[in-house]
Protein backbone atom coordinates (compact mmCIF):
# COMPACT_ATOMS: atom_id res chain seq x y z
CA UNK A 1 0.00 0.00 0.00
CA UNK A 2 1.44 3.36 -0.96
CA UNK A 3 1.76 6.24 1.50
CA UNK A 4 -0.88 8.36 -0.22
CA UNK A 5 -3.45 5.59 -0.29
CA UNK A 6 -2.78 4.92 3.37
CA UNK A 7 -3.42 8.56 4.19
CA UNK A 8 -6.55 8.52 2.07
CA UNK A 9 -7.74 5.42 3.90
CA UNK A 10 -7.12 7.06 7.26
CA UNK A 11 -9.19 10.01 6.09
CA UNK A 12 -12.05 7.72 5.05
CA UNK A 13 -12.01 5.90 8.38
CA UNK A 14 -12.05 9.23 10.19
CA UNK A 15 -14.95 10.57 8.14
CA UNK A 16 -16.97 7.40 8.65
CA UNK A 17 -16.42 7.38 12.40
CA UNK A 18 -16.56 11.07 13.24
CA UNK A 19 -20.36 11.58 13.25
CA UNK A 20 -21.04 8.59 15.50
CA UNK A 21 -18.18 9.31 17.87
CA UNK A 22 -19.09 12.99 18.16
CA UNK A 23 -22.72 12.05 18.79
CA UNK A 24 -21.75 9.68 21.60
CA UNK A 25 -19.36 12.14 23.22
CA UNK A 26 -21.86 15.01 23.13
CA UNK A 27 -25.00 13.12 24.06
CA UNK A 28 -23.71 10.24 26.18
CA UNK A 29 -20.37 11.09 27.79
CA UNK A 30 -21.13 14.77 28.37
CA UNK A 31 -24.51 14.04 30.04
CA UNK A 32 -22.91 11.49 32.37
CA UNK A 33 -20.13 13.95 33.26
CA UNK A 34 -22.87 16.49 33.84
CA UNK A 35 -24.53 14.23 36.41
CA UNK A 36 -21.27 14.03 38.36
CA UNK A 37 -20.80 17.80 38.16
CA UNK A 38 -24.35 18.74 39.15
CA UNK A 39 -24.24 16.42 42.15
CA UNK A 40 -21.96 19.02 43.76
CA UNK A 41 -24.17 22.02 42.95
CA UNK A 42 -26.09 24.00 45.51
CA UNK A 43 -29.79 23.22 45.71
CA UNK A 44 -32.25 25.88 46.78
CA UNK A 45 -35.97 25.26 47.00
CA UNK A 46 -36.85 25.70 43.35
CA UNK A 47 -33.52 26.12 41.59
CA UNK A 48 -29.92 25.09 41.59
CA UNK A 49 -26.78 27.15 41.08
CA UNK A 50 -23.31 26.07 40.21
CA UNK A 51 -21.50 26.99 43.44
CA UNK A 52 -19.95 23.73 44.59
CA UNK A 53 -20.97 22.03 47.81
CA UNK A 54 -21.12 18.59 49.39
CA UNK A 55 -24.57 19.24 50.87
CA UNK A 56 -26.52 16.90 48.60
CA UNK A 57 -24.05 14.09 49.26
CA UNK A 58 -24.33 14.61 53.00
CA UNK A 59 -28.12 14.69 52.72
CA UNK A 60 -28.12 11.43 50.85
CA UNK A 61 -26.12 9.54 53.44
CA UNK A 62 -27.99 11.21 56.31
CA UNK A 63 -31.37 10.13 54.96
CA UNK A 64 -32.61 6.73 55.97
CA UNK A 65 -34.98 6.63 53.00
CA UNK A 66 -32.22 7.21 50.44
CA UNK A 67 -29.68 4.83 51.92
CA UNK A 68 -32.54 2.36 52.32
CA UNK A 69 -33.25 2.68 48.60
CA UNK A 70 -29.62 1.79 47.91
CA UNK A 71 -29.91 -1.39 49.97
CA UNK A 72 -33.30 -2.25 48.45
CA UNK A 73 -31.78 -1.87 44.99
CA UNK A 74 -28.87 -4.15 45.86
CA UNK A 75 -31.14 -6.72 47.53
CA UNK A 76 -33.67 -6.83 44.69
CA UNK A 77 -30.87 -6.99 42.13
CA UNK A 78 -29.30 -10.00 43.87
CA UNK A 79 -32.65 -11.79 44.19
CA UNK A 80 -33.70 -11.14 40.58
CA UNK A 81 -30.25 -12.06 39.28
CA UNK A 82 -30.30 -15.36 41.17
CA UNK A 83 -33.84 -16.14 40.04
CA UNK A 84 -33.17 -15.36 36.38
CA UNK A 85 -30.12 -17.63 36.54
CA UNK A 86 -31.85 -20.49 38.39
CA UNK A 87 -34.99 -20.32 36.24
CA UNK A 88 -33.19 -19.51 33.01
CA UNK A 89 -30.34 -22.01 33.04
CA UNK A 90 -32.40 -25.22 32.73
CA UNK A 91 -34.41 -23.65 29.90
CA UNK A 92 -31.17 -22.64 28.16
CA UNK A 93 -29.77 -26.13 28.75
CA UNK A 94 -32.72 -27.65 26.93
CA UNK A 95 -32.83 -25.12 24.09
CA UNK A 96 -29.09 -24.91 23.55
CA UNK A 97 -27.85 -28.41 24.23
CA UNK A 98 -30.57 -31.04 24.56
CA UNK A 99 -32.58 -30.24 21.45
CA UNK A 100 -30.89 -31.96 18.55
CA UNK A 101 -32.85 -30.23 15.80
CA UNK A 102 -31.70 -26.69 14.95
CA UNK A 103 -35.21 -25.79 13.79
CA UNK A 104 -36.86 -26.66 17.10
CA UNK A 105 -34.24 -24.78 19.06
CA UNK A 106 -34.71 -21.70 16.84
CA UNK A 107 -38.48 -21.94 17.20
CA UNK A 108 -38.14 -22.12 21.00
CA UNK A 109 -35.83 -19.09 21.05
CA UNK A 110 -38.20 -17.12 18.83
CA UNK A 111 -41.06 -18.06 21.18
CA UNK A 112 -39.04 -16.56 24.03
CA UNK A 113 -38.38 -13.35 22.11
CA UNK A 114 -41.91 -12.71 20.79
CA UNK A 115 -43.14 -11.06 24.02
CA UNK A 116 -40.53 -8.36 23.50
CA UNK A 117 -42.57 -6.99 20.67
CA UNK A 118 -45.18 -5.92 23.15
CA UNK A 119 -44.66 -2.64 24.92
CA UNK A 120 -42.50 -3.00 28.02
CA UNK A 121 -45.02 -1.11 30.12
CA UNK A 122 -47.89 -3.30 28.97
CA UNK A 123 -45.83 -6.35 29.94
CA UNK A 124 -45.39 -4.91 33.41
CA UNK A 125 -49.04 -4.01 33.66
CA UNK A 126 -50.09 -7.49 32.57
CA UNK A 127 -48.99 -8.77 35.98
CA UNK A 128 -51.68 -6.78 37.78
CA UNK A 129 -54.70 -8.91 36.78
CA UNK A 130 -52.47 -11.94 37.28
CA UNK A 131 -51.36 -11.25 40.85
CA UNK A 132 -54.17 -9.18 42.34
CA UNK A 133 -56.41 -10.28 45.19
CA UNK A 134 -59.03 -11.25 42.59
CA UNK A 135 -56.30 -12.12 40.11
CA UNK A 136 -55.82 -15.22 38.01
CA UNK A 137 -53.34 -16.93 40.35
CA UNK A 138 -55.53 -16.52 43.40
CA UNK A 139 -58.59 -17.76 41.50
CA UNK A 140 -56.75 -20.82 40.25
CA UNK A 141 -55.34 -21.62 43.70
CA UNK A 142 -58.76 -21.13 45.33
CA UNK A 143 -60.52 -23.31 42.77
CA UNK A 144 -57.90 -26.00 43.18
CA UNK A 145 -58.50 -25.92 46.91
CA UNK A 146 -54.84 -25.23 47.70
CA UNK A 147 -55.69 -22.05 49.58
CA UNK A 148 -58.93 -20.91 51.22
CA UNK A 149 -58.38 -17.18 51.43
CA UNK A 150 -56.78 -15.18 48.61
CA UNK A 151 -53.10 -14.33 49.05
CA UNK A 152 -52.91 -10.58 49.27
CA UNK A 153 -49.16 -10.25 49.38
CA UNK A 154 -48.93 -11.21 45.70
CA UNK A 155 -49.58 -7.70 44.41
CA UNK A 156 -48.29 -4.31 45.53
CA UNK A 157 -45.42 -5.85 47.46
CA UNK A 158 -41.77 -6.58 46.96
CA UNK A 159 -42.75 -10.05 45.82
CA UNK A 160 -44.74 -8.73 42.86
CA UNK A 161 -41.79 -6.59 41.79
CA UNK A 162 -39.51 -9.61 41.96
CA UNK A 163 -41.92 -11.80 39.98
CA UNK A 164 -42.45 -9.10 37.37
CA UNK A 165 -38.75 -8.33 36.89
CA UNK A 166 -37.81 -12.01 36.76
CA UNK A 167 -40.32 -12.66 34.00
CA UNK A 168 -39.31 -9.60 32.01
CA UNK A 169 -35.53 -10.13 32.24
CA UNK A 170 -35.10 -13.92 32.37
CA UNK A 171 -34.89 -14.14 28.57
CA UNK A 172 -31.75 -11.98 28.61
CA UNK A 173 -30.16 -14.73 30.70
CA UNK A 174 -31.47 -17.59 28.56
CA UNK A 175 -30.27 -16.15 25.25
CA UNK A 176 -26.51 -15.83 25.89
CA UNK A 177 -26.33 -19.12 27.82
CA UNK A 178 -28.18 -21.03 25.10
CA UNK A 179 -25.84 -19.47 22.54
CA UNK A 180 -22.72 -20.66 24.38
CA UNK A 181 -24.23 -24.11 25.01
CA UNK A 182 -25.07 -24.41 21.33
CA UNK A 183 -21.40 -24.04 20.46
CA UNK A 184 -20.27 -26.98 22.59
CA UNK A 185 -18.81 -29.77 20.49
CA UNK A 186 -20.92 -32.87 21.19
CA UNK A 187 -17.88 -35.07 20.61
CA UNK A 188 -16.35 -33.81 23.87
CA UNK A 189 -19.44 -34.92 25.77
CA UNK A 190 -19.46 -38.27 23.94
CA UNK A 191 -15.79 -38.77 24.79
CA UNK A 192 -16.39 -38.03 28.47
CA UNK A 193 -19.34 -40.41 28.47
CA UNK A 194 -17.28 -43.14 26.82
CA UNK A 195 -14.69 -42.67 29.54
CA UNK A 196 -17.41 -43.39 32.07
CA UNK A 197 -18.32 -39.93 33.37
CA UNK A 198 -21.87 -39.54 34.68
CA UNK A 199 -24.11 -36.66 33.72
CA UNK A 200 -23.36 -34.71 36.92
CA UNK A 201 -19.66 -34.93 36.32
CA UNK A 202 -20.00 -34.04 32.63
CA UNK A 203 -22.16 -31.07 33.57
CA UNK A 204 -19.83 -29.62 36.20
CA UNK A 205 -16.56 -30.39 34.42
CA UNK A 206 -17.49 -29.63 30.81
CA UNK A 207 -20.89 -28.09 30.18
CA UNK A 208 -21.02 -25.48 32.92
CA UNK A 209 -17.48 -24.09 32.48
CA UNK A 210 -18.02 -23.80 28.72
CA UNK A 211 -21.30 -21.94 29.26
CA UNK A 212 -19.79 -19.52 31.79
CA UNK A 213 -19.16 -16.68 29.30
CA UNK A 214 -22.85 -16.84 28.42
CA UNK A 215 -23.77 -16.68 32.10
CA UNK A 216 -21.56 -13.63 32.54
CA UNK A 217 -23.03 -11.82 29.52
CA UNK A 218 -26.54 -12.67 30.69
CA UNK A 219 -25.74 -11.53 34.22
CA UNK A 220 -24.39 -8.22 32.90
CA UNK A 221 -27.53 -7.65 30.82
CA UNK A 222 -29.85 -8.47 33.71
CA UNK A 223 -27.82 -6.45 36.23
CA UNK A 224 -27.65 -3.32 34.11
CA UNK A 225 -31.38 -3.43 33.48
CA UNK A 226 -32.49 -4.29 37.01
CA UNK A 227 -30.22 -1.73 38.67
CA UNK A 228 -31.57 1.02 36.42
CA UNK A 229 -35.21 0.00 36.91
CA UNK A 230 -37.97 2.18 38.22
CA UNK A 231 -41.07 1.46 36.13
CA UNK A 232 -41.66 -2.11 37.31
CA UNK A 233 -41.14 -1.22 40.94
CA UNK A 234 -43.38 1.81 40.55
CA UNK A 235 -46.20 -0.04 38.82
CA UNK A 236 -46.22 -3.31 40.75
CA UNK A 237 -45.34 -2.24 44.27
CA UNK A 238 -47.82 0.59 44.66
CA UNK A 239 -44.92 2.93 45.54
CA UNK A 240 -43.92 0.67 48.45
CA UNK A 241 -40.64 -0.44 46.91
CA UNK A 242 -38.30 2.44 46.14
CA UNK A 243 -35.23 1.74 44.08
CA UNK A 244 -32.50 4.25 43.26
CA UNK A 245 -34.26 4.80 39.92
CA UNK A 246 -37.51 5.70 41.68
CA UNK A 247 -35.67 8.24 43.83
CA UNK A 248 -34.20 9.85 40.72
CA UNK A 249 -37.65 10.11 39.12
CA UNK A 250 -39.28 11.68 42.17
CA UNK A 251 -36.36 14.07 42.75
CA UNK A 252 -36.47 15.29 39.16
CA UNK A 253 -40.23 15.57 39.46
CA UNK A 254 -39.78 18.02 42.33
CA UNK A 255 -36.90 19.81 40.54
CA UNK A 256 -34.31 18.57 43.04
CA UNK A 257 -31.70 18.16 40.34
CA UNK A 258 -28.71 18.02 42.69
CA UNK A 259 -30.09 15.14 44.75
CA UNK A 260 -31.18 13.30 41.59
CA UNK A 261 -27.59 13.65 40.37
CA UNK A 262 -26.14 12.29 43.61
CA UNK A 263 -28.33 9.21 43.25
CA UNK A 264 -27.32 9.02 39.58
CA UNK A 265 -23.63 9.01 40.48
CA UNK A 266 -24.16 6.32 43.13
CA UNK A 267 -26.05 4.22 40.59
CA UNK A 268 -23.23 4.69 38.06
CA UNK A 269 -20.60 3.61 40.60
CA UNK A 270 -22.69 0.59 41.60
CA UNK A 271 -23.06 -0.41 37.95
CA UNK A 272 -19.35 0.05 37.33
CA UNK A 273 -18.44 -2.21 40.24
CA UNK A 274 -20.93 -4.89 39.21
CA UNK A 275 -19.94 -4.95 35.53
CA UNK A 276 -16.20 -4.85 36.30
CA UNK A 277 -16.70 -7.68 38.79
CA UNK A 278 -18.43 -9.87 36.21
CA UNK A 279 -15.79 -9.12 33.59
CA UNK A 280 -13.15 -10.35 36.03
CA UNK A 281 -14.72 -13.81 36.10
CA UNK A 282 -14.35 -14.33 32.37
CA UNK A 283 -12.21 -12.62 29.78
CA UNK A 284 -14.97 -11.99 27.29
CA UNK A 285 -12.72 -10.75 24.51
CA UNK A 286 -10.84 -14.04 24.48
CA UNK A 287 -13.98 -16.17 24.70
CA UNK A 288 -16.02 -14.47 21.99
CA UNK B 1 -28.48 -42.93 30.51
CA UNK B 2 -29.52 -39.92 32.60
CA UNK B 3 -30.42 -37.79 29.61
CA UNK B 4 -33.30 -40.23 28.93
CA UNK B 5 -34.82 -39.05 32.20
CA UNK B 6 -33.48 -35.52 32.13
CA UNK B 7 -34.57 -34.59 28.64
CA UNK B 8 -38.33 -35.14 29.11
CA UNK B 9 -38.19 -33.39 32.48
CA UNK B 10 -36.46 -30.40 30.90
CA UNK B 11 -38.94 -30.44 28.01
CA UNK B 12 -41.82 -30.15 30.47
CA UNK B 13 -39.87 -27.46 32.29
CA UNK B 14 -39.41 -25.43 29.10
CA UNK B 15 -43.15 -25.72 28.51
CA UNK B 16 -43.81 -24.28 31.96
CA UNK B 17 -41.17 -21.63 31.33
CA UNK B 18 -42.90 -20.47 28.17
CA UNK B 19 -46.20 -20.46 30.05
CA UNK B 20 -44.52 -18.19 32.62
CA UNK B 21 -43.46 -15.84 29.82
CA UNK B 22 -46.88 -15.80 28.18
CA UNK B 23 -49.21 -16.22 31.19
CA UNK B 24 -49.73 -12.53 31.92
CA UNK B 25 -50.50 -11.86 28.25
CA UNK B 26 -53.09 -14.56 28.09
CA UNK B 27 -54.81 -13.14 31.15
CA UNK B 28 -54.51 -9.63 29.72
CA UNK B 29 -55.95 -10.77 26.41
CA UNK B 30 -58.89 -12.50 28.09
CA UNK B 31 -59.67 -9.52 30.30
CA UNK B 32 -59.61 -7.13 27.36
CA UNK B 33 -62.95 -8.71 26.38
CA UNK B 34 -64.50 -7.78 29.71
CA UNK B 35 -67.95 -6.25 29.66
CA UNK B 36 -68.03 -2.48 29.76
CA UNK B 37 -68.20 0.11 31.10
CA UNK B 38 -68.95 -1.45 34.51
CA UNK B 39 -66.61 -4.43 34.20
CA UNK B 40 -63.32 -3.90 35.96
CA UNK B 41 -59.81 -5.09 35.13
CA UNK B 42 -60.26 -8.38 37.01
CA UNK B 43 -62.03 -11.70 36.94
CA UNK B 44 -64.66 -12.92 36.63
CA UNK B 45 -65.66 -11.92 33.12
CA UNK B 46 -69.18 -10.57 33.59
CA UNK B 47 -70.01 -10.94 29.93
CA UNK B 48 -67.81 -11.23 26.85
CA UNK B 49 -67.82 -8.07 24.78
CA UNK B 50 -65.70 -5.93 22.51
CA UNK B 51 -66.72 -2.82 24.44
CA UNK B 52 -63.19 -1.80 25.39
CA UNK B 53 -61.93 -2.08 21.83
CA UNK B 54 -64.73 0.17 20.65
CA UNK B 55 -63.98 2.44 23.60
CA UNK B 56 -60.40 2.70 22.41
CA UNK B 57 -61.48 4.02 19.03
CA UNK B 58 -64.11 6.32 20.50
CA UNK B 59 -67.01 4.28 19.15
CA UNK B 60 -68.86 3.93 22.47
CA UNK B 61 -71.28 6.40 24.00
CA UNK B 62 -69.44 8.69 26.44
CA UNK B 63 -69.05 7.25 29.91
CA UNK B 64 -67.26 8.23 33.11
CA UNK B 65 -64.13 6.49 31.85
CA UNK B 66 -62.06 8.86 29.76
CA UNK B 67 -60.65 7.48 26.52
CA UNK B 68 -56.93 6.75 26.50
CA UNK B 69 -54.97 9.77 25.28
CA UNK B 70 -53.19 7.76 22.64
CA UNK B 71 -54.08 9.35 19.30
CA UNK B 72 -51.54 12.15 19.12
CA UNK B 73 -49.07 10.21 21.23
CA UNK B 74 -49.10 7.44 18.63
CA UNK B 75 -48.28 9.89 15.82
CA UNK B 76 -45.43 11.37 17.89
CA UNK B 77 -44.02 7.95 18.74
CA UNK B 78 -44.13 6.83 15.11
CA UNK B 79 -42.43 10.03 13.95
CA UNK B 80 -39.77 9.79 16.64
CA UNK B 81 -39.14 6.11 15.92
CA UNK B 82 -38.80 6.88 12.22
CA UNK B 83 -36.35 9.75 12.81
CA UNK B 84 -34.34 7.59 15.20
CA UNK B 85 -34.36 4.64 12.82
CA UNK B 86 -32.94 6.65 9.92
CA UNK B 87 -30.26 8.40 12.00
CA UNK B 88 -29.18 5.35 14.00
CA UNK B 89 -28.98 3.15 10.90
CA UNK B 90 -26.92 5.69 8.94
CA UNK B 91 -24.52 6.16 11.86
CA UNK B 92 -24.39 2.40 12.43
CA UNK B 93 -23.61 1.55 8.81
CA UNK B 94 -20.92 4.24 8.64
CA UNK B 95 -19.21 3.19 11.87
CA UNK B 96 -19.34 -0.52 11.00
CA UNK B 97 -17.94 0.25 7.55
CA UNK B 98 -15.00 2.03 9.21
CA UNK B 99 -14.37 -1.01 11.43
CA UNK B 100 -13.63 -3.17 8.41
CA UNK B 101 -10.15 -1.63 8.34
CA UNK B 102 -7.79 -1.80 11.30
CA UNK B 103 -7.14 1.55 12.92
CA UNK B 104 -5.63 2.87 16.13
CA UNK B 105 -8.06 3.36 18.98
CA UNK B 106 -10.55 0.85 17.56
CA UNK B 107 -11.04 -0.67 21.01
CA UNK B 108 -11.93 2.64 22.65
CA UNK B 109 -14.31 3.63 19.85
CA UNK B 110 -15.99 0.22 20.05
CA UNK B 111 -16.61 0.54 23.78
CA UNK B 112 -17.71 4.16 23.42
CA UNK B 113 -20.43 3.10 21.00
CA UNK B 114 -21.50 -0.01 22.91
CA UNK B 115 -21.71 2.05 26.11
CA UNK B 116 -24.80 3.68 24.65
CA UNK B 117 -26.83 0.51 25.00
CA UNK B 118 -25.34 -0.48 28.35
CA UNK B 119 -25.89 2.71 30.36
CA UNK B 120 -29.37 2.54 31.95
CA UNK B 121 -31.94 4.85 30.43
CA UNK B 122 -32.56 6.54 33.73
CA UNK B 123 -28.95 7.84 33.69
CA UNK B 124 -28.80 8.97 30.05
CA UNK B 125 -32.23 10.52 30.49
CA UNK B 126 -31.21 12.39 33.63
CA UNK B 127 -27.91 13.56 32.11
CA UNK B 128 -29.51 14.74 28.89
CA UNK B 129 -32.18 16.70 30.71
CA UNK B 130 -29.55 18.24 33.05
CA UNK B 131 -27.50 19.31 30.09
CA UNK B 132 -30.48 20.77 28.26
CA UNK B 133 -32.07 22.37 31.29
CA UNK B 134 -29.16 23.76 33.24
CA UNK B 135 -26.30 24.29 30.81
CA UNK B 136 -27.57 24.86 27.30
CA UNK B 137 -30.87 26.25 28.51
CA UNK B 138 -33.16 24.80 25.86
CA UNK B 139 -36.61 23.41 26.33
CA UNK B 140 -36.92 19.66 26.17
CA UNK B 141 -39.05 18.13 23.43
CA UNK B 142 -39.69 14.64 22.16
CA UNK B 143 -38.28 15.64 18.76
CA UNK B 144 -35.13 17.28 20.11
CA UNK B 145 -33.60 16.07 23.38
CA UNK B 146 -35.50 12.79 23.48
CA UNK B 147 -34.48 12.15 19.87
CA UNK B 148 -30.79 12.64 20.76
CA UNK B 149 -31.09 10.17 23.63
CA UNK B 150 -32.96 7.66 21.46
CA UNK B 151 -30.16 7.66 18.90
CA UNK B 152 -27.57 7.16 21.67
CA UNK B 153 -29.55 4.06 22.66
CA UNK B 154 -30.28 2.57 19.23
CA UNK B 155 -27.11 3.43 17.31
CA UNK B 156 -25.09 0.71 19.16
CA UNK B 157 -27.65 -1.94 18.15
CA UNK B 158 -27.52 -0.86 14.51
CA UNK B 159 -23.74 -0.78 14.70
CA UNK B 160 -23.46 -4.31 16.12
CA UNK B 161 -25.89 -5.74 13.57
CA UNK B 162 -23.94 -4.15 10.73
CA UNK B 163 -20.64 -5.27 12.20
CA UNK B 164 -21.86 -8.87 12.25
CA UNK B 165 -23.02 -8.57 8.63
CA UNK B 166 -19.85 -6.88 7.36
CA UNK B 167 -17.63 -9.40 9.14
CA UNK B 168 -18.96 -12.06 6.81
CA UNK B 169 -18.88 -9.81 3.77
CA UNK B 170 -16.67 -10.79 0.85
CA UNK B 171 -14.60 -7.73 0.02
CA UNK B 172 -13.36 -9.04 -3.32
CA UNK B 173 -16.48 -7.86 -5.18
CA UNK B 174 -15.72 -4.32 -4.06
CA UNK B 175 -12.12 -4.64 -5.16
CA UNK B 176 -13.30 -5.84 -8.55
CA UNK B 177 -15.48 -2.77 -8.84
CA UNK B 178 -12.67 -0.42 -7.80
CA UNK B 179 -10.22 -1.99 -10.22
CA UNK B 180 -12.73 -1.33 -12.99
CA UNK B 181 -12.40 2.35 -12.14
CA UNK B 182 -15.72 2.78 -10.30
CA UNK B 183 -15.47 5.41 -7.56
CA UNK B 184 -15.65 4.19 -3.93
CA UNK B 185 -18.90 6.09 -3.35
CA UNK B 186 -20.55 4.54 -6.39
CA UNK B 187 -19.17 1.13 -5.48
CA UNK B 188 -20.78 1.44 -2.09
CA UNK B 189 -24.13 2.40 -3.60
CA UNK B 190 -24.14 -0.13 -6.42
CA UNK B 191 -22.25 -3.10 -4.98
CA UNK B 192 -21.85 -3.02 -1.21
CA UNK B 193 -25.19 -1.58 -0.18
CA UNK B 194 -27.41 -3.99 -2.14
CA UNK B 195 -25.44 -6.89 -0.68
CA UNK B 196 -25.69 -5.72 2.91
CA UNK B 197 -29.30 -4.58 2.53
CA UNK B 198 -30.78 -7.46 4.58
CA UNK B 199 -28.53 -6.39 7.46
CA UNK B 200 -29.55 -2.76 7.05
CA UNK B 201 -33.16 -3.88 7.24
CA UNK B 202 -32.51 -5.71 10.52
CA UNK B 203 -30.70 -2.69 11.92
CA UNK B 204 -33.68 -0.53 10.97
CA UNK B 205 -36.11 -2.93 12.60
CA UNK B 206 -34.07 -2.91 15.80
CA UNK B 207 -33.79 0.87 15.91
CA UNK B 208 -37.45 1.41 15.13
CA UNK B 209 -38.90 -1.01 17.66
CA UNK B 210 -36.48 0.00 20.42
CA UNK B 211 -37.23 3.67 19.92
CA UNK B 212 -40.98 3.12 19.58
CA UNK B 213 -41.09 1.39 22.96
CA UNK B 214 -38.41 3.49 24.70
CA UNK B 215 -39.58 4.72 28.05
CA UNK B 216 -37.00 5.82 30.68
CA UNK B 217 -34.97 8.15 28.44
CA UNK B 218 -38.12 9.67 27.00
CA UNK B 219 -39.59 10.24 30.47
CA UNK B 220 -36.70 12.54 31.38
CA UNK B 221 -35.68 13.98 28.06
CA UNK B 222 -39.00 14.87 26.46
CA UNK B 223 -41.08 17.82 27.42
CA UNK B 224 -44.83 18.25 27.86
CA UNK B 225 -45.96 16.39 24.78
CA UNK B 226 -46.19 12.70 25.53
CA UNK B 227 -45.08 9.79 23.41
CA UNK B 228 -47.02 6.53 23.51
CA UNK B 229 -45.10 4.85 26.37
CA UNK B 230 -45.44 8.02 28.44
CA UNK B 231 -49.18 8.09 27.80
CA UNK B 232 -49.43 4.47 28.96
CA UNK B 233 -47.32 5.24 32.02
CA UNK B 234 -49.62 8.13 32.84
CA UNK B 235 -52.54 5.72 33.21
CA UNK B 236 -50.63 3.64 35.79
CA UNK B 237 -51.07 6.09 38.61
CA UNK B 238 -54.83 6.35 38.23
CA UNK B 239 -57.34 3.51 38.33
CA UNK B 240 -56.80 1.15 35.42
CA UNK B 241 -59.59 -0.10 33.19
CA UNK B 242 -59.69 -2.92 30.66
CA UNK B 243 -59.24 -0.37 27.86
CA UNK B 244 -55.51 -0.41 28.58
CA UNK B 245 -55.59 -4.20 28.16
CA UNK B 246 -57.37 -3.83 24.82
CA UNK B 247 -54.72 -1.30 23.90
CA UNK B 248 -52.00 -3.80 24.85
CA UNK B 249 -53.52 -6.38 22.53
CA UNK B 250 -53.70 -3.81 19.73
CA UNK B 251 -50.03 -2.75 20.11
CA UNK B 252 -48.96 -6.39 20.08
CA UNK B 253 -50.89 -6.93 16.85
CA UNK B 254 -49.28 -3.79 15.44
CA UNK B 255 -45.82 -5.15 16.30
CA UNK B 256 -46.60 -8.39 14.52
CA UNK B 257 -47.73 -6.41 11.49
CA UNK B 258 -44.39 -4.59 11.57
CA UNK B 259 -42.60 -7.91 11.87
CA UNK B 260 -44.58 -9.23 8.89
CA UNK B 261 -43.58 -6.20 6.79
CA UNK B 262 -39.98 -6.86 7.76
CA UNK B 263 -40.34 -10.51 6.80
CA UNK B 264 -41.83 -9.63 3.41
CA UNK B 265 -39.13 -7.04 2.64
CA UNK B 266 -36.49 -9.54 3.72
CA UNK B 267 -38.00 -12.24 1.51
CA UNK B 268 -38.14 -9.86 -1.45
CA UNK B 269 -34.51 -8.76 -1.06
CA UNK B 270 -33.32 -12.36 -0.74
CA UNK B 271 -35.32 -13.33 -3.81
CA UNK B 272 -33.88 -10.39 -5.74
CA UNK B 273 -30.38 -11.39 -4.76
CA UNK B 274 -31.05 -14.95 -5.94
CA UNK B 275 -32.45 -13.68 -9.23
CA UNK B 276 -29.40 -11.53 -9.79
CA UNK B 277 -27.11 -14.43 -9.01
CA UNK B 278 -29.00 -16.55 -11.54
CA UNK B 279 -28.69 -13.90 -14.23
CA UNK B 280 -24.98 -13.82 -13.58
CA UNK B 281 -24.82 -17.56 -13.98
CA UNK B 282 -26.57 -17.34 -17.34
CA UNK B 283 -24.29 -14.53 -18.48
Amino acid sequence: MTATSRIRQKKTTFRLLAPGVVWMILFLIAPIMMIVYVSFWTQTTFAINSSLTLDSWKNFFASEAYVGALWTTIRLWLIVLTLTFVIGYPAALYVGLMVKSKTISTVLLVLCVIPFWTSFLIRVLAWRPMLGKEGAINIILLKAGIIHTPIEVLLFSELSVIIGMTQIYVVFMVGPIAFMLGRIDHNIIEAARDLGAGFGRIFWKIIFPLSLPGVVVGAIFVSVMVLGEFATSGALSGRKVNLLGNIIVTQVGSLKWAMASVVGVILTILLGIVVAGFLRIVDLKREI
Amino acid sequence: MESKVLKPILAVYVGLFILFLYGPFIVLGILSFQQGPEGGPQFPIIEWSTYWYRHLFGLTPPSRIAPLPVGEALVRSLTLAFMTMVTATVLGVMAAQAFRKRFRGAGIVFYLIVLGMMVPGVLTGLGTSLLANNVVGVERHWWSTAFLAHVVYTFPFAFLVMLAILNRFDGSVEEASWSLGVSPMKTFRKVTFPLIFPGVLSAMLFAFTLSFDEFPRTLFASGRDQTLPLAIYGTFSVEIHPNIFAFGVMTTLFSFALLAVYGILMGLSVRRAKKMAMQEDIA
